[in-house]
């Protein structure tokens, strides 16, 4: 026990020390992971729609698959990038293996069916009759589309807390598309790992605290925006 | 259809503004390593010194020698770093890797608990030690992932004569060489580690170095994987890294590393680092 309180005290001072590694690690957490949750929103977003508005053939399906895909199970989809990114891979003649961007797309693959799952329920939570009113008093598909993000924004911006908690938060995929390099794709999680495997368990506590910290820091902005009443 | 043009457009730009942001890096060397060497802490100094004197991004691909040999005859890797003799002959035999050369050595040792129920402080040999071991049926964690430490502990099983697989005593813990030790010290194990991470870990577990195969060092080599078998294997960057690590810039990083925090060196560099305040 008295390991978690050391944590606690070490994270303190390595935030307030301006220790540049932690800074370092945070800011790549931040970068991969928010782009890896704007991707998921831009997928997701579409696939809802489509999925809700459209009621396309084969929806029941497709929903079942996408629900499904919010266990997807993190090793098993960082072991598909990796072979996809091989350098003798589909995709190797990118050289995306080892970097940042090769764990914003595992990460996206990860968090855009938790969106698309939870914003196609949101979508379809509304009055069906609402679209159809929208559309007939003229608004053109992206008009309506907007509005009704805007009716079912509660529900969305639940989704991408939760898309944004499966980026983050993930550390398999990451340390085998990211290769845990330092200065480049070592992040908070992988950063966690390395330092329980130094056997460091000191600085790993006090790593989990900050990424602890990071994460309810953005949920509450979210949460903030979510909550505030609407402009009228 | 049309309509969702502009949304698949901006997808599409956006992926190709992080890609070109971030990849095609020819400059990018891909060193597999085992998890001895990152876990010591010894890695990322290693590439930090290198990467400042070249050009050349070093991308680490970490696992135990066993996983970088294999991902090595992919042609995934330029260049290894691994501590398995016998996986090592074959690989260099299959003309997959080249021009091997040792870097550096540290020793392998039994660690057990202070009580030593098997009596391996009393053992002259490191097979005589397992036996021991086998004999009292004393817990033993195995590493069970073909890396090089699970190797040669096969092979000194081998040695002394006993199959431990499928014994109630023997356990495989599958996890890195740091892990393996805590896993080992809180079920009052015996298991066999090297020196550098024993050092690392010693005042983190319950374990003590009860017996030392000084016989037979643990030596860490580099190989270049054979270029004439995959295309993208980039050959100069390899040689360019080889040539670092031996000579007496790189010896000396090894030399140094670990003299500060635990006044010796982790691990023994093969040749001659000058400026030689190498201790331990």
């Amino acid at each position: 026990m008295d390991l978690i309180w050391d944590g606690v005290t070490e994270a303190l001072r390595l935030i307030f020390s301006g220790n540049g590694y932690v800074y370092e690690v945070t800011f790549t957490s931040l970068l991969v992971s928010g782009s890896a949750t704007l991707i998921a929103l831009v997928l997701g977003l579409g696939i809802a729609s489509f999925l809700a508005f459209r009621a396309p053939p084969g929806r029941t399906l497709a929903l079942s698959a996408f629900n499904a895909g919010m266990a997807l199970p993190p090793v098993a989809v960082g072991l598909l990038v990796s072979i996809m990114l091989w350098r003798t891979g589909p995709l190797g003649q990118l050289h995306l293996l080892y970097s940042r961007t090769a764990i914003v797309i595992a990460q996206a693959v990860i968090a855009t069916p938790v969106v698309a799952a939870l914003s196609t329920a949101a979508l379809q939570g509304l009055n069906p009759n609402l679209r159809l009113q929208v559309l007939a008093l003229g608004a053109s598909r992206w008009q309506a589309a907007l509005l009704l993000f805007r009716e079912a924004r509660l529900s969305l911006l639940a989704a991408g807390m939760a898309g944004f908690g499966a980026a983050i938060s993930e550390v398999g995929a990451t340390i085998m598309v990211g290769g845990n390099i330092k200065g480049s794709t070592r992040t908070l999680t992988s950063a966690i790992v390395l330092e329980v495997q130094q056997g460091d368990f000191e600085t790993a506590i006090a790593l989990s605290f900050i990424l602890l910290a990071v994460i309810l820091g953005i949920i509450t902005v979210f949460t903030m925006l979510q909550q505030r009443r609407p402009p009228a | 259809m049309w309509r969702r043009l502009p949304a698949l457009g901006v997808i599409v730009a956006s992926l190709a503004l992080l890609a070109s942001s971030c990849g095609g890096d020819h400059n990018e060397l891909i060193l597999g390593a085992t998890t001895s060497v990152q876990d010591s802490g010894l890695l990322d100094e290693i590439v930090r010194s290198f990467e400042g004197v070249t050009d050349y991004h070093v991308k680490p691909s970490v696992g135990g020698s066993g996983e970088v040999l294999e991902k090595a005859r992919r042609g995934e890797l330029d260049v290894v770093m691994t501590h398995s003799p016998a996986d090592e002959d074959k690989f260099i035999a299959d003309g997959e890797g080249l021009d091997r050369r040792p870097v550096m050595q540290n020793f392998f040792l039994v660690a057990g608990p202070e009580a030593d129920p098997a009596d391996v402080r009393d053992a002259v040999t490191v097979s005589e030690a397992f036996k021991r071991i086998s004999d009292s049926r004393s817990i033993f964690i195995s590493r069970g992932d073909r890396s090089g430490t699970n190797v040669r502990e096969l092979s000194i099983w081998g040695e002394a004569g006993i199959t431990p697989q499928g014994q109630s005593w023997y356990q495989e813990s599958s996890t890195g060489q740091g892990q393996n030790l805590i896993v080992a010290s809180d079920k009052d194990a015996y298991t066999l580690v090297d020196s550098s991470t024993f050092t690392v870990f010693e005042k983190k577990v319950a374990l003590r170095a009860l017996l030392t195969d000084t016989a037979n060092p643990n030596i860490y080599t580099v190989i270049r994987v054979a270029s004439n078998k995959h295309d993208n294997v980039n050959s100069a960057g390899a040689i360019a890294f080889a040539e670092f690590v031996t000579s007496p810039a790189g010896q000396c990083v090894i030399a140094d590393f670990g003299m500060e925090e635990y006044d010796k060196s982790l691990f023994q560099p093969v040749g001659r680092c000058p400026s030689a305040n190498v201790g331990g």
